[in-house]
C-alpha cells in the first residue's frame, strides 16, 4: 500500500519490488506499446508446454495484425521450449480504454491452430469484452473459470 | 405471400401430402412443431423418411426453412394419425384443435428460445445434450448448451440448422450469427446472445468437461488441481500510471 505511493513520489528511483530485493538502480518507464515482438509473456492455462519450467520465458515473435501491436483479443506467435506455437492475448499491463480492465502482466493462451485451447482450464480472470470482439473467442471463454 | 409459396413448394412433393383437405393455418403449423418434440418417439423414425422431401425442397431455397420447417410437421403429423388408425377420429380431432384455438391466434415460435433451441437440437438427434442454466452473477450468458455429436459432419449439420432456425426467427436485435471452430473438426461453437452452444465430438468433450466446469464452478477438480502461482522474485509492478 505504502509502496506504490512512495513510488509515484521518487517516480522512477524506488521500484515496487518483492522483499528480497530491496532496491533497483534503475528507472521503469510505463508501457508503451501492449504486445509486440520479443515480449515474454506469461502463459495463464493450465497446459503442460506452458508451465513446464525452461531457462527462457516464452517470447512473441509474431503479431497476428496490421501494426505489430497486439491487444487483447489479437493472436500471436510464441517461442516456447524451442517451439512455435500460436497464442490469444488475454490481458496486458498496458492501459486500454477506461472502464476496461488493465493487468499486471501480460498474459496470453496458448491455442492450435483450428482454435482449440491447449490447455483445458484457465485460473486467471478473463475480461468479457473480449465477446465483443471480432474473432472466435467462445472456447477460451468457455474454459475460464473467472472473468473481470 | 410466404403461405402461398409454401404451399405451392409443398404440392410438389406429392406423396407425403396431407391426406385431408385441412388447411395449414400457420398456426396449426406451429403448433405441431412445438408439440412433436415433446412427443419425442416419433423423432427418429420421421426424420429418416423426410429425407427424400426436404431434398425436393430445397429448390426453392428461399423458402427453404419454413418449407422444411412444415414438411417436418406434416410428415410427422400424417405419422401421428396413421398410428391412431383413425381417420375420421383425427379428422375431427385435428379440426377440434383449430377450432379450440380460436382465430389463429398465434401461438407459434415467434423467438429464439432456448426451448426451440433444445427442440431443434433433440431433432437433429443430439447425442447427450446437456443445458446449464447460467447464475446472474457469471456476466457471460443464461444458458449454456453442450452438445455431442456422431462426426464431424453432424456436428457441422446441427450447427448450420440452428444458425437457419436463428436467422428465420431473428427479430431486429441480436446479429450474431457466427459459428466459431467452423474449420475445426471436433469443437464448434455458436453465441447467440444469452444462449451459448458448444457442440463437440465426445472424445474432445471428455477432455475438456465444460460441464463439470460450469456446475461447479470453483470446485472443479481440474481447476484445483493447478498448483497455485508464484510470482517470480525479480517481478516488478509498475510506476502507477494515470491517464
Amino acid at each position: 500500500m505504502a509502496l506504490p505511493q512512495l513510488s509515484r513520489s521518487l517516480t522512477g528511483l524506488l521500484v515496487g519490488t518483492s522483499s528480497i530485493i530491496q532496491q533497483r538502480t534503475f528507472g521503469v518507464s510505463p508501457v508503451a506499446a501492449a504486445i509486440q515482438k520479443m515480449t515474454r509473456v506469461r502463459v495463464v492455462d493450465n497446459s503442460s508446454l506452458g508451465n513446464t519450467p525452461y531457462h527462457r520465458a516464452p517470447r512473441v515473435i509474431h503479431v497476428y495484425t496490421k501494426n505489430g501491436v497486439g491487444k487483447v483479443g489479437d493472436r500471436v506467435l510464441l517461442a516456447i521450449k524451442g517451439q512455435k506455437k500460436k497464442a490469444l492475448i488475454v490481458g496486458h499491463k498496458m492501459p486500454g480504454e477506461r472502464m476496461s480492465p488493465r493487468f499486471d502482466s501480460n498474459n496470453v493462451v496458448l491455442i492450435e491452430e483450428n482454435g482449440n485451447p491447449t490447455g483445458t482450464r484457465i485460473k486467471v480472470p478473463i475480461p468479457t469484452h473480449l465477446r465483443k470482439l471480432e474473432g472466435d473467442f467462445s472456447k477460451v471463454l468457455a474454459i475460464a473459470s473467472s472473468f473481470v | 405471400m410466404l403461405k402461398s409459396c409454401v404451399l405451392s413448394g409443398c404440392k410438389k412433393l406429392g406423396s407425403l401430402v396431407l391426406r385431408r383437405s385441412v388447411l395449414p393455418e400457420q398456426a396449426g403449423v406451429f403448433r405441431s412443431v412445438c408439440s412433436i418434440p415433446r412427443g419425442a418417439s416419433h423423432g427418429p423414425c420421421s426424420l429418416r423418411r423426410l429425407a427424400p422431401s426436404s431434398a425436393a425442397c430445397q429448390q426453392r431455397p428461399h423458402v427453404f426453412t419454413a418449407c422444411h420447417l412444415e414438411t417436418r410437421c406434416y410428415s410427422e403429423v400424417n405419422r401421428e394419425n396413421s398410428h391412431s388408425e383413425k381417420d375420421t377420429g383425427v379428422s375431427s380431432e385435428e379440426s377440434h384443435e383449430r377450432d379450440g384455438d380460436g382465430a389463429p391466434s398465434q401461438r407459434p415460435v415467434d423467438a429464439f428460445t432456448i426451448d426451440v433451441l433444445v427442440s431443434l437440437l433433440r431433432q437433429e438427434n443430439a447425442v447427450d445434450m446437456c443445458v446449464i442454466k447460467v447464475p446472474d452473477q457469471i456476466k457471460y450468458t443464461e444458458y449454456f448448451i453442450v452438445a455431442s455429436g456422431i462426426s464431424p459432419r453432424h456436428l457441422r449439420a446441427m450447427a448450420l440448422y440452428a444458425i437457419k432456425v436463428y436467422k428465420f426467427l431473428k427479430k431486429d436485435g441480436d446479429r450474431n450469427v457466427k459459428i466459431e471452430g467452423k474449420h475445426s473438426e471436433d469443437w464448434m461453437c455458436i453465441d447467440f446472445g444469452n444462449i451459448v452452444v458448444h457442440l463437440m465430438l465426445p472424445e474432445i468433450r471428455d477432455v475438456y468437461e465444460l460441464e463439470k466446469l460450469w456446475t461447479l464452478r470453483n470446485y472443479d477438480e481440474q481447476l484445483r488441481n493447478i498448483p497455485p502461482d508464484k510470482l517470480p522474485e525479480d517481478f516488478i509492478y509498475d510506476v502507477d500510471i494515470t491517464k
